[in-house]
């Protein structure tokens, strides 16, 4: 349709046959033309690691039908070999199938915490920023406060009030998460409070709780869903952090920490692959979707309206 | 009668923008208010759609004194008023597409019954073709956005219009587009206008009556001097 | 006969969308600007001129698309040239940025002295002991009040942000101005003294393109007029007989300047078309009255400047007094 558009203009004015030249590769957007093919590289490859660490925690448990938890005293500390791709622990564990169920129960750990800390945060945030005057300003000194004790402290103290399990771990991290997302959803609700659209609103008729839940939460999602996943990292690691202190899961229930923190006295004894290899499971899959989740934070950002400059 | 009684408003105590103004529009006449930018007609305009809680004085809406602001006012009250704003763009929410945009105070009075039959109607009224309405904000121009801005500051058929540089961004025949739109409506409804802006052969042209940013601030100085000189 | 400052010949921009779909915000621009003049690039928003501007500074994103030439004085081409030649030595030596919402074009955390200090040492090649001196000469120019150049851009009213601008836009001596939109938001007066300020840093050695939707800001001070309607420039005509006797030629043109509030204040019909679907003839046919089965072809900017098969000739009602 535009290419008949540009001949019927060629029969009209002197030239013949419009030349079109891409603008890209010399203005400004030039210098980002040039990151973007490594920047798609590395949306796939997080993305084919991130589907690969779902297949591999929903199907293979109980496609495997091993027992993880079975012990062969006999095959001790093997070094990785065909039949054990990644070795096995200091009771004849195999490695690989250890760490596909910590992944498991870490995934699960991060994920559930990170769904309940972003709720939390978003419903103190956007309650401060619509409520506003003492309330909004006593929420986000308590805010503060929380924010002022370090994270892992916090989430010992927590800890240490249940019983060693998953879902102690889960609580922990979630209580202590959700406060960056308060703050983001609460600056997001307030600069979007302040727009003609909500006076608009007001004057059309609309309820307090109408313009939250209509105009004001629709435009924080975005934002709080990519913290949500940009705290699912985070997440895995404090619960690794929190179960090699031994403070976490129970240490026969396979955690990604739990199993660096059971490999410790091997690698003292210079068994490299059951630290290595956990080790790995811990830093691989969180970096891809971190790097989702940056591909994502990419899109949202307003430039998109920037396309098209009209 | 729309009533504005000795109002001083602003965003800081110490500092309000409008100091003692006082400003009377009778029913079904069209007042212009001309300022030049900055002087505080836009906060004023304001407080007289009952958005901005003065820091004195009175808004009396057809005799019936405000006792709150924006969601504090009753919703009777409040939707006895149509605003436009300036810019199209931070009026309307960008994730609605138009008819959406028209049709939501509507909704939120209860009202979504009303919808099928009143958007294409205020649409023709403000010239906006149909193949519009199914578009989002960033998908039409600004003339076209403060079309669909004027359908919803109507569609709940106000007694009283506020608006506040309405035309500032827009070229001159979408100008007289909206103008004609806005009249059009207060020959058939009887409503009052407030027509704020900086722009004096438009709002000459536009008003019954224009009044002087700087006659009402002077007169009410005056007054306020006078005692204090003495 | 000197070189135009800037030639603008054949220009189109077109932006590509996803699903292969083009969208033409610009469509075989063409005029000339001589040293000395003002032209006015008049239309509606969503008419492509912004993207014209933004063509003439390199600045359009990434998924558009330019044919023609923009040549400056020298033979630059400003279409083609690349980057760096752009921005060493075209932006705001060769053609300087009079900026639409000036409050977002200076930096917000840095006061107006050291941003013009900044741009004196990089465009002017100044040092350091002169600075102070030139950093005064050139508020000054721009009328910028030396008192406050010590404040940031947001303690700034409207029209002091926007002289500081034009202060930084004249301190390149570039030969072309570009002033996008230089008015928008300003009250009458300010709207005045804006383009009355521009105008006279035009003077004899320079060129202005103003792109307004005000047309009473175009008619204060241009010498020429170019309205633009759906991508095209439809009518370019002196501004003494597009404004006074006999008035636009172009029926849209004629319509624009009929909807202002001194003259009849009369809508034009409908609403223009789509960028990305504009029909085969002249894209203003389906608002026209005077449109025929001639109109189905698209009319060339002939020589009188009037891309129309029916131009008006009648001369145009004076304005309201």
């Amino acid at each position: 349709m535009a290419e008949t558009r540009t001949t019927a203009g060629a029969g009209t004015t002197a030239d013949t046959g419009t030349v079109w030249r891409p603008v890209a590769g010399r203005s400004v957007a030039g210098s980002r033309k040039a990151s973007r093919s490594t920047r798609a590289w590395r949306v796939w490859s997080s993305a084919a690691i991130v589907v690969a660490v779902v297949l591999a925690v929903l199907i293979v448990p109980p496609l495997a039908d091993l027992d993880e938890q079975a012990v062969h005293l006999a095959d001790k500390l093997l070094p990785p070999s065909l039949e054990h791709p990644f070795g096995t622990d200091d009771v004849g564990r195999d490695l690989l199938l250890r760490c596909v169920y910590g992944l498991r129960v870490s995934l699960l750990v991060g994920v559930v915490a990170a769904v309940v800390a972003t709720v939390i945060g978003t419903a103190v945030g956007a309650l401060a920023a619509s409520a506003g005057g003492w309330v909004d300003r006593v929420v986000m000194r308590l805010v503060d406060v929380f924010s002022s004790v370090p994270h892992l402290l916090l989430g010992i103290f927590i800890v240490a009030m249940f019983r060693p399990g998953v879902w102690p771990v889960v609580i922990s991290v979630a209580l202590t998460h959700w406060l960056s997302t308060a703050r983001i959803v609460r600056a997001e609700v307030l600069s979007l409070r302040s727009r003609p659209y909500v006076d608009a609103a007001i004057s059309g008729g609309a309820s307090r709780w109408r313009v939250t839940v209509r105009h004001l939460l629709p435009g924080v999602l975005p934002q709080a869903g990519l913290a949500a996943v940009l705290m699912v990292p985070h997440a895995i690691w404090h619960e690794s952090a929190l179960s090699f202190l031994g403070l976490g899961l129970p240490t026969h229930q396979a955690s990604l920490g739990t199993l660096v923190q059971g490999a410790r006295s091997s690698l003292l004894a210079g068994d490299w692959w059951p630290t290595l290899f956990p080790g790995l499971f811990i830093i691989v899959p969180t970096l891809a979707i971190a790097g989702l989740a940056g591909a994502w934070r990419d899109r949202i950002n307003p430039r998109r309206r920037s396309e098209l400059m009209l | 009668m729309l009533e504005l009684r000795s109002l001083t408003a602003g965003y800081d105590r110490r500092a309000p923008v409008v100091r003692d103004v006082s400003l009377t529009v009778a029913p079904g006449e069209s007042v212009g208010l001309l300022g030049p930018s900055g002087c505080g007609k836009s906060t004023l305009a304001r407080v007289a759609a009952l958005l901005h809680q003065p820091d004195r004085g009175q808004v009396v809406v057809d005799g019936e004194p405000a006792r709150g602001w924006r969601h504090r006012a009753p919703r009777a009250q409040r939707t006895a008023f149509g605003v436009v704003f300036q810019q199209p763009r931070l009026s309307a929410d960008p994730r609605l597409t138009l008819t959406q945009l028209i049709a939501e105070p509507l909704r939120a009075t209860g009202r979504a019954a009303d919808v099928q039959e009143r958007v294409p109607d205020l649409a023709r009224t403000v010239g906006l073709g149909t193949d519009l309405l199914g578009r989002r904000p960033h998908e039409v121009s600004d003339g076209q956005l403060q079309r669909a801005c004027l359908a919803r500051a109507l569609v709940l058929r106000p007694r009283w219009l506020i608006c506040d540089e309405m035309t500032a961004m827009l070229d001159a025949s979408t100008t007289a587009a909206l103008v004609a739109a806005v009249e059009e409506y207060r020959a058939e409804s009887g409503a009052g206008l407030l027509a704020v802006g900086h722009d004096r052969v438009l709002l000459e042209r536009w008003c019954e009556r224009t009044v002087e940013w700087g006659e009402l601030v002077g007169a009410a100085q005056g007054a306020a001097e006078r005692p204090a000189a003495k | 006969m000197t070189r135009p400052v800037l030639s603008v010949r054949g220009l189109s921009v077109r932006f590509r969308m996803r699903g292969g779909t083009h969208v033409a915000a610009v469509t075989d621009a063409r005029f000339d600007l001589a040293a000395g003049e003002c032209l006015a690039l008049v239309g509606e928003s969503g008419c492509g001129k912004s993207v014209l501007a933004s063509a003439l500074l390199g600045l359009l994103p990434e998924n558009a698309e330019t044919a023609g030439a923009a040549l400056l004085g020298d033979g630059t081409d400003l279409l083609t040239a690349d980057e760096r030649t752009l921005a060493r030595t075209v932006r705001g030596r060769r053609v300087g940025l009079v900026p639409q919402s000036p409050a977002a074009h200076l930096t917000p955390v840095r006061t107006v002295r050291s941003q013009l200090e900044e741009t004196l040492r990089e465009l002017a090649g100044v040092r350091r002991p002169d600075l102070r001196k030139a950093a005064a000469a050139a508020a000054e120019r721009a009328s910028f009040p030396l008192g406050h150049l010590d404040r940031y851009p947001h303690e700034l009213s409207g029209g002091l942000a926007q002289r500081a601008a034009t202060a930084l836009a004249l301190i390149g001596d570039a030969p072309l101005l570009l002033a996008d939109e230089p008015t928008t938001g300003l009250d009458r007066e300010l709207v005045d003294r804006t383009v009355d300020e521009l105008r006279r840093h035009v003077g004899d050695d320079r060129a202005l393109l103003l792109i307004t939707h005000d047309l009473a800001a175009a008619e204060r001070i241009a010498d020429r007029v170019a309205v633009m309607y759906a991508s095209r420039v439809v009518e370019i005509a002196e501004a003494d007989a597009f404004f006074g006797d006999p008035g636009p030629r172009h029926p849209y043109a004629r319509g624009l300047l009929n909807a202002l509030p001194d003259r009849e204040f009369t809508p034009i019909p409908g609403m223009p078309p789509e960028l990305s679907a504009l029909p085969e003839g002249c894209a203003f046919a389906a608002r026209c009255h005077r449109a025929d089965t001639a109109c189905g072809t698209l009319p060339a900017l002939a020589a009188p400047g009037v891309a129309c098969h029916h131009p008006v000739t009648a001369a145009l009602e004076a304005p309201r007094a």
